[in-house]
């Protein structure tokens, strides 16, 4: 153990690392929660005889794996925005946070896109198991997106006034944190929820 | 209907009559774990006590943390001899019980003499489907009966049970056996009936305002007179057979079922 | 060791800056960022819904005794329509709210909004949680759901109604439509969200706010108890919240989540809702008592004037409990039609975990043994608690073998069961806690001749009314069940049902005696000392109340939690107790181990 001395790190720097516990506690509580309903998912899935009722037609998969691209992009361009913070290139941070936020939005303009298309079809929050898993999962999950997009452009906006600096940016590293973790319970979804979904 | 159930205690406490032929391993079960128990709670009082009546204010606390091996490993000897005499004695009563017998439906649908029975569980009431002298479920000569149960003594009885609508479970506390009925699956049990008398049914999961309304009568009867009944019973249900009431003809085939899940 | 005067303290001093004080009502009392002010605030709700939960425990036992009789007083108010007699439909709203209302809405904040809040930062030696604001918006989402139960109650078809396990279907519209169940499971949603928050601040803090010196293993087992909650909570309360969405949604929206389509069909699985619910709800049952733990190991090594026995073992066991805790959840289902293998699998994990519960009871033993026992009150509910427990503890060995269970399934014993662990033992412990650290919360001291008169109905009461209940269950009677004596079988209970809810109008009444003290003290008590119980921990060694900032000079620990009766001492401070920071006259050294890392 160290001596006890505790003039190492500046106060900010303890003050992150306790953001950070505090970060990591929650997006493990978040997890479990996604744990339970992936369980719940699995278990409806596996016990229906066709996922995706029969009589529904062509589901719109491609728009959904374009909502994926969308998502993974965002995520990237957010990540390159933490790595630019970190090299002191300020001009780059700004422009792919901009990025990261304008694929958000579009992601989230394309997922209502989605549902239109699937109310179209026909499918309704009470079309069996999947509907419920469409509309009150997908919808739950982009709820939490559009959380995270707030958020994004909070750090856009703070970004552009300048107080996001390479000493001082645990803000961009918990949103990032935070929007990595939408993303990757979105492609679980998508796996769980569409690969594989006939609707013929 | 004769009142069956002799509870011995004062208060009415104790076990209700065991009218089972398997019932007996978890009675025993209770009550070997009831004497240990009671061990133990004696040993607890008596420890208690003493702690407090002897090493009051007056007497000179010992300064000592329990962290020497020499100290705590008796607590962990304690912990572990209660664990494999008390927990061991139950696991190895259950493990034996539960696979040879109570969740042996193997041997049970082997039996010749074996009376099978679908149970549909409603808001508030039982419905009991015999298979009728051709041996198949839904079929006209099925006997249906409400809330009633008519078995023979010394056969198993082989019970499939589902429900319509909410969770119930079906009960025979003097057969020591329950399950419950749950609405998407049909679930399983069975016993031998061992004493002629008539026992109480009864549901055990909160099902609804009418919940404690749900109640059966099992009869146990003498073979020859369960033959008469059931004889007897199908002759009229044949004659009262309409095929366009679906709503009657909830029972399922016996064989699909018979697989452990 | 290092020396004193290299520690730099400013450096320690600036982690924890001491902010202004509030001064508006609305700051110190409303939205207060004080961990002391927010632990009152769920002591009251906590205190308040204790007696709403004990109230209708009162309307179930009247029931039971006299059934079918019009209630005395209440019955006017709450049933008029019919003559004040409960009817079906309503004891089943009656029982759910009691058990709902009393897990998540008395137990749960008073023993970890209330003990949580207070007890973490003082006993650990900081200024405050690590969150303070989350804190407060925690104190306040609780209040909202709060909200939301009180509306249940004005639902349109009554209150919720499917039992407080709230099995599908029967919870869902299909079984009990209304608003009042639909209020319950976003309820339920609600206090989960606030219980998560606190969670988080309760592990963070811990981990990241001990003063130097206060090593994990030299925390009061009541931080241990109250940590290892909180790490439950963060991991089992979202899949409950989980579970809950989904019966919300299948409510509001007509998802099909629970609702099974024909036998041989697809569509949902209402035993989905079982499996989601108990992975939450076995942990719930330790995130209940943990804190209980903690406090009593702590208070009977206080009060028998010596150290824990064992505490690492203590620790060990808690730990072990906690990491096991998911595991074990299936014996709530043997009777679902469960795969043998799987049933089989969780009996023996059942049985196993009960294991370091016994080391834990065992160090309880051991600890008053040869100690010095004095009889005040928090050490009698203490000795009250460890009591209860061990007898709720040994009655689960039946609950936990699957052949017993064919039988008692259901049964009251059931009921008896956990009244006994989760019931009695939490409430023993949690009046055992109020009235060891009123002095500190409130700065006076309560009478100990009330305190004494309240423990006695207390534990008497609550001896007989849940070993009636045991007794019961053991003679076949069933719960829930709105006229036990419908059957047969059950009607020679009848004498042992009204003695027991004789009792059980006792033990709610001598609750008057707590309501008196309380009350009585907090305006005229004397006033409290700075540690009027004599014992090492940080929050006696400053003034009761404590000022808003708790530690003028952070402390730096430099001993455990119990050194009673350490010959040393005596020898040289004339006591038998020393403060966990305090020096002795020949000691100028700081332990190496400071938690704080740079």
């Amino acid at each position: 153990m160290s001596s006890g001395v505790l003039h190492h790190r500046p106060l900010h720097a303890r003050d992150e690392a306790t953001a950070r516990v505090g970060m990591l506690l929650f997006l493990g509580s978040w997890a479990m929660m996604f744990a339970g309903l992936f369980f719940a998912l699995g278990v409806v899935r596996w016990r229906s005889p066709s996922w995706a009722p029969e009589d529904v037609g062509q589901l719109p998969t491609r728009w959904a794996a374009l909502n994926t691209v969308l998502l993974i992009g965002s995520s990237l361009a957010l990540q390159l925005a933490l790595r630019a913070v970190r090299n002191a290139r300020l001009a780059r941070m700004l422009s792919s946070l901009r990025a990261a936020f304008l694929l958000g939005v579009a992601f989230l303009a394309s997922q209502a896109f989605l549902f239109a298309r699937m109310a179209a079809l026909g499918v309704r929050w009470e079309t069996g198991t999947f509907g419920g898993a469409v509309f009150g999962l997908c919808g739950f999950h982009a709820l939490h997106a559009a959380v995270g997009l707030v958020g994004i452009g909070g750090v856009t906006r703070a970004a552009g006034r300048g107080t996001i600096q390479p000493a001082r940016h645990l803000r961009l590293q918990l949103w990032t944190q935070y929007w990595h973790f939408v993303g990757v319970v979105w492609l679980i979804l998508f796996a769980a929820v569409f690969a594989g979904a006939s609707g013929a | 209907m004769r009142l069956t159930v002799l509870a011995v205690g004062p208060l009415g406490i104790g076990l209700p009559l065991d009218a089972s032929k398997e019932g007996w391993r978890i009675d025993e079960m209770i009550n070997v774990t009831s004497l240990f128990v009671g061990v133990i709670f004696a040993i607890m009082i008596v420890w208690m006590g003493w702690s407090i009546l002897r090493h009051g204010p007056k007497h000179r606390a010992d300064f000592d943390h329990g962290e020497r091996r020499s100290s705590w490993i008796w607590t962990v000897a304690t912990a572990g001899l209660i664990f494999v005499v008390v927990d061991g004695d139950l696991l190895v009563r259950t493990l034996v019980s539960v696979n040879r017998i109570y969740w042996n439906f193997d041997w049970a649908e082997r039996q010749p003499d074996a009376v099978r029975l679908e149970i549909n569980a409603h808001q508030w009431a039982w419905q009991v489907r015999y298979a009728g002298p051709d041996g198949a479920f839904n079929t006209p000569d099925d006997v249906v009966t409400l809330n009633e149960v008519v078995l023979p003594k010394d056969a198993p009885a082989l019970f499939q049970i589902a429900s319509t609508d909410v969770i119930h479970s079906f009960n025979v506390p003097n057969m020591r056996m329950k399950v419950d009925a749950v609405p998407g699956t049909i679930n399983r049990m069975w016993f031998t009936p061992a004493l002629l008398g008539d026992y109480e049914i009864g549901c055990a999961q909160h099902c609804g305002a009418n919940h404690y309304k749900m109640q059966g009568v099992l009869h146990v009867v003498d073979p020859a007179q369960f033959r008469d009944w059931l004889a007897a019973a199908s002759a009229n249900s044949l004659q009262g057979y309409d095929a366009q009431d679906n709503s009657a003809h909830w029972g399922w085939s016996w064989a699909e079922n018979t697989r452990m899940k | 060791m290092i020396a004193e005067d290299q520690l730099d303290r400013e450096a320690l001093e600036a982690l924890q800056p001491i902010h202004h004080q509030p001064d508006t009502f609305f700051s110190k009392y409303i939205w207060s960022l004080d961990h002391k002010v927010i632990a009152k605030q769920y002591l009251w709700a906590g205190l308040i819904f204790f007696l709403v939960g004990g109230t209708l425990a009162m309307l179930i036992r009247w029931q039971w005794a006299y059934p079918g009789q019009p209630v005395p007083l209440l019955g006017k108010i709450l049933f008029r329509d019919s003559g004040g007699v409960i009817g079906p439909a309503q004891y089943m709203q009656v029982f759910t709210m009691h058990g709902l209302i009393m897990i998540f809405f008395a137990v749960t904040p008073i023993l970890i909004g209330a003990f949580g809040n207070f007890c973490i930062p003082l006993q650990i030696g900081a200024r405050d949680m690590a969150f303070p604001w989350l804190n407060a918006l925690s104190f306040w989402v609780f209040a909202l759901a709060l909200c939301l139960v009180i509306g249940s109650f004005f639902g349109d078809l009554g209150a919720a109604g499917a039992g407080w396990t709230t099995y599908p279907p029967l919870s869902t519209n299909v079984g009990t439509p209304g608003s009042g169940q639909t209020l319950m499971v976003a309820a339920i949603f609600v206090t989960g969200v606030s219980s998560i928050m606190g969670g988080i601040n309760y592990v963070t803090t811990v981990i990241r706010l001990r003063a130097p010196g206060m090593t994990y293993l030299r925390m009061p087992l009541t931080v241990w108890g109250l940590f290892l909650t909180a790490v439950l909570n963060v991991l089992f309360v979202p899949v409950l919240g989980s579970a809950a969405l989904l019966l919300f949604l299948d409510r509001v929206f007509g998802t099909q989540f629970y609702l099974a389509g024909a036998a041989t069909q697809g569509g949902g699985d209402p035993i989905l809702f079982q499996h989601l619910f108990w992975i939450f709800g076995h942990p719930e049952v330790y995130i209940l008592i943990l804190p209980a733990w903690g406090i009593v190991s702590d208070l009977v090594a206080w009060f028998s004037r010596k150290p824990a026995n064992w505490y690492k073992g203590s620790v060990l066991s808690m730990v072990a409990v906690t990491a096991l805790s998911a595991v074990v959840y299936g014996h709530h289902m043997f009777m679902t039609g469960v795969n043998p293998m799987l049933g089989q699998g969780f009996m023996i994990l059942t049985l196993i975990i009960s294991i370091p519960a016994e080391l834990l009871f065992l160090n309880w033993l051991r600890t008053i043994w040869k100690g010095s026992i004095r009889l005040t009150t928090p050490m009698l509910f203490a000795l009250g608690m460890v009591f209860v427990f061990g007898l709720g503890g040994l009655t689960g060995l039946y609950l936990g073998a699957v052949a017993p269970d064919f039988y008692l399934h259901d049964t009251m014993f059931v009921v008896g069961h956990f009244h006994f662990t989760m019931a009695a033992a939490s409430v023993m412990a949690s009046f055992a806690g109020i009235y060891f650290w009123f002095p500190k919360m409130f700065g006076r001291t309560t009478s100990e001749l009330w305190g004494k008169t309240h423990f006695w109905f207390t534990l008497l009461g609550f001896l007989v009314v849940f070993g009636g209940q045991l007794l019961a269950g053991y003679s076949g009677q069933h719960r829930r069940l709105y006229d036990p004596f419908a059957y047969q079988y059950v009607q020679p209970l009848r004498a042992l049902n009204r003695y027991t809810s004789w009792a059980a109008f006792a033990l709610f009444f001598g609750q008057l005696a707590f309501v008196w003290n309380f009350f009585h003290s907090l305006i005229r008590g004397p006033k409290a000392e700075a540690n009027p119980w004599h014992v090492g921990t940080l929050e006696w060694s400053i003034p009761s109340p404590p000022p808003v900032h708790n530690f003028d000079h952070l402390p730096i620990v430099r001993r455990g939690p119990h050194e009673l009766s350490d010959p040393r001492v005596h020898a040289r401070l004339g006591r038998d107790w020393i403060g966990q920071a305090e020096v002795l006259p020949d000691e100028r050294d700081v332990p190496a181990t400071a938690p704080a890392r740079g």
